[in-house]
């Protein structure tokens, strides 16, 4: 299938079943509508086979390029059909068990989020376990049937919500550093799991702190070799910055759509506008080209991080001037619609903090690809 | 073009730009045979040579070529373009009891005997074009922020030009665009160049017992400049991809900008060696800040960009995957 038929394909079967897809919910859908609208949309789409392209055969997929999925993810995304964070995950978590999972339990696990059966977390951060991840301490220890995972996972996203999720542990010396490290694959519903949504400066309780107290956990779970999770928690990173930014970068641009239908005429001046414009054009260029890249089969790496500094400043500029433009909805409206961009302006404060903080991403650029040599 | 013939290609444009600058390039490029190359492939052609001049801090005359050719007149070494006044791409003419000019010339004026004049454009879209002697034109060379460089200011009294024949163009926004595209080239080479200059001299300068670059603050200056830069390319690259003139005007934009981030960051590294004229760093920065006047500056670019998303109150299609 190439990504042109695929287009034309995917956007006539969307506009004859616009109907069926509609969320059932408002302008400002809870976690769970979000999260239930996700999997209705993934539902719909499994049988003619849309959520299927993309991925391999042998994962329940009809095979073809990633940029396929990029292009679902944009159609869905443009004509609001699915909020971008609950959609990501599976761009992030269905490769690593492809390239991680013994092929069984890949071949039977990825289907259930191809058909929106369920929804998967992520647990790498812990309490002191921040920008320095190889310092992660939460432990798997061997017995006779198999791993025991002691110990407490934060800002695990939709872990409420999830009925598997993938686990970093530490099964070597906390000195080992990032060589002790084993990912581990959890049935979430697992006696000894404790699962807490915080409350957020948003108003969203999308990340949680979850507690792991004597979990048991298969062997045939493991994920890679065992002190190797580093390599897991690395290869995930191209995924996540491919697609799922791209499905991001795609939100974003409707953002800035629906800010330009709203605003009031002289609410914002042309410059402000136009640098938001730009950055979210180059955010695209960028993204796009990484798409190709990954498509065309070559690796991706530090460069990506470039794709992070960008996305996360595009995401801050553009609520930035959601808040110029729209000041009295951000600040003092209560209807929806207000709370919406409220929310927006709010969680995109984060955007230079989560998956690898702006320093981190500054900190790679410089070692990696300046190859400026070790910092003090 | 092969892969081959364009590294062949890359090879040449570069040692070019490494050993010759002004005159003494033009004729190195005559020899490589850039012009062939502009026509076999607009897009190797213009990112090769101008990304090196950029980075080599040299000057030709491939500007006006590349725009002659644009325009679709035939190749003359004798004959230069107008360009439009500091910070625009309006044509630089205009028709009002007579035609008047205000525009800049590159150092290929200075040495012409004729120069095109563009008009602004008439109701129907179309822009008039004038092939003049330069004597009928007034011109300054001017010295200004880069005297390197060759700025001309031109001008033309009102009447002055009348008598030339004029024909029409449909081809002025296409010549904004390709002449966007080189800049933005050139400017991203010149803040390759930037970064290549402080990067050496904070592994190279010792202070507090340590090479400079292990320290955060550099890096993270360092690790910006080089997200300006790129954030600059990609849309470059776009852009010949796509061939959009929107996109050409964005890397115009971005590129002027990025290039200016490049040289605050890459300074302040440099520091006082920065600040001395031995040092080449002041070269390169005085070049930006002209190339990013020319045929749009980011200021003015991204205001108009503004203002024409005000207006329709709709963005442009996202970019086709």
């Amino acid at each position: 299938m190439d990504l042109e038929t695929f287009r034309k394909e995917l956007d006539d079967w969307l506009d004859r079943h616009q109907a069926e897809l509609a969320p059932d919910h408002g302008v400002l859908p809870t976690l769970d509508e979000q999260i239930a609208q996700v999997k209705k949309v993934r539902r719909l789409a499994y049988e003619p086979g849309w959520t299927r392209w993309g991925w391999p055969e042998r994962v329940g997929g009809l095979g073809g390029s990633p940029l396929l999925r990029a292009y679902l993810g944009e159609a869905l995304t443009l004509r609001d059909l699915v909020e971008p964070s609950p959609y990501c995950m599976i761009e992030v978590l269905a490769p690593t068990m492809i390239d991680f999972a013994p092929p069984e339990l890949a071949a039977e696990m990825v289907p259930r989020l191809l058909r929106g059966d369920e929804m998967w977390c992520q647990g790498f951060s812990e309490p002191g376990t921040g920008s320095n991840l190889a310092s992660l301490s939460c432990r798997a220890t061997r017995t006779a049937d198999g791993w025991r995972v002691n110990g407490q996972k934060v800002w695990t996203s939709h872990a409420q919500h999830a009925e598997r999720g993938v686990l970093l542990t530490r099964t070597g010396t906390q000195e080992s550093a990032h060589k002790g490290i084993t990912a581990l694959f959890v049935d979430m519903d697992s006696p000894g799991i404790t699962i807490r949504p915080l409350r957020t400066m948003h108003d969203v309780d999308e990340f949680c702190e979850v507690f792991y107290d004597d979990v048991a956990v298969p062997f045939e779970r493991t994920l890679g070799e065992v002190d190797k999770g580093w390599a897991v928690a690395m290869d995930l990173l191209p995924y996540e910055r491919s697609t799922s930014f791209w499905h991001r970068g795609t939100y974003l641009h409707r953002r800035l759509e629906s800010l330009l239908a709203t605003v009031e005429p002289g609410a914002l001046g042309a410059s402000e506008v136009g640098e938001v414009a730009q950055l979210l054009r180059a955010f695209q260029a960028r993204s796009r080209s990484t798409l190709r890249r990954l498509a065309a089969g070559d690796g991706l790496g530090a460069e990506t991080s470039i794709d992070k500094v960008l996305i996360a400043t595009a995401e801050q500029a553009l609520f930035d001037l959601a808040a110029n433009g729209l000041p009295a909805e951000i600040l003092a409206g209560d209807d929806d619609a207000s709370r919406r961009w409220r929310t927006e302006f709010l969680y995109s404060r984060a955007a230079t903090i989560y998956g690898g903080s702006g320093e981190i991403q500054r900190n790679i650029i410089a070692r990696r690809l300046l190859d400026l040599g070790p910092d003090r | 073009m092969d892969q081959s013939d364009i590294e062949l290609f890359e090879r040449s444009i570069r040692q070019a730009t490494e050993r010759s600058s002004g005159e003494a390039l033009d004729a190195a490029l005559a020899e490589v045979g850039w012009l062939d190359a502009l026509s076999l492939d607009p897009h190797v052609a213009v990112s090769t040579l101008f990304s090196q001049q950029g980075s080599a801090h040299v000057t030709s005359s491939a500007l006006d070529w590349l725009l002659t050719s644009v325009l679709g007149l035939e190749h003359d070494p004798a004959l230069a373009v107008v360009l439009p006044s500091l910070g625009s791409w309006d044509a630089p003419a205009q028709v009002g009891t007579g035609i008047s000019v205000r525009g800049l010339g590159t150092a290929a004026l200075r040495r012409a005997e004729r120069a095109v004049v563009v008009l602004k454009p008439g109701d129907d879209g179309s822009c008039g074009v004038l092939t003049v002697e330069t004597t009928d034109l007034q011109l300054r060379s001017v010295e200004g922020m880069d005297p390197d460089f060759g700025l001309v200011e031109v001008a033309a009294a009102s009447g002055a030009l009348d008598h030339a024949p004029r024909e029409t163009t449909d081809r002025w926004a296409t010549a904004v665009m390709m002449a966007q595209l080189a800049l933005s080239h050139e400017l991203v080479g010149a803040a390759r160049a930037m970064l290549r200059l402080a990067r050496e001299h904070a592994l190279e300068r010792i202070q507090f017992g340590q090479p400079i670059a292990g320290f955060q603050a550099v890096r993270h200056r360092l690790a910006e400049t080089l997200v300006a830069i790129e954030t600059a390319d990609s849309v470059l690259a776009a852009a010949w991809d796509d061939s959009s003139r929107d996109l050409a005007a964005t890397s115009k934009a971005l590129a002027g900008r990025g290039a200016k981030t490049a040289a605050r960051h890459c300074q302040q590294v440099l520091a006082g060696i920065g600040f001395t004229a031995e040092h080449h760093f002041h070269r390169y920065y005085k070049r930006i800040l002209i190339l990013d006047q020319l045929f749009g500056s980011a200021r003015a670019l991204t205001e108009n960009l503004g203002r024409e998303l005000l207006a329709t109150r709709r963005l442009p299609q996202l970019l086709a995957l």
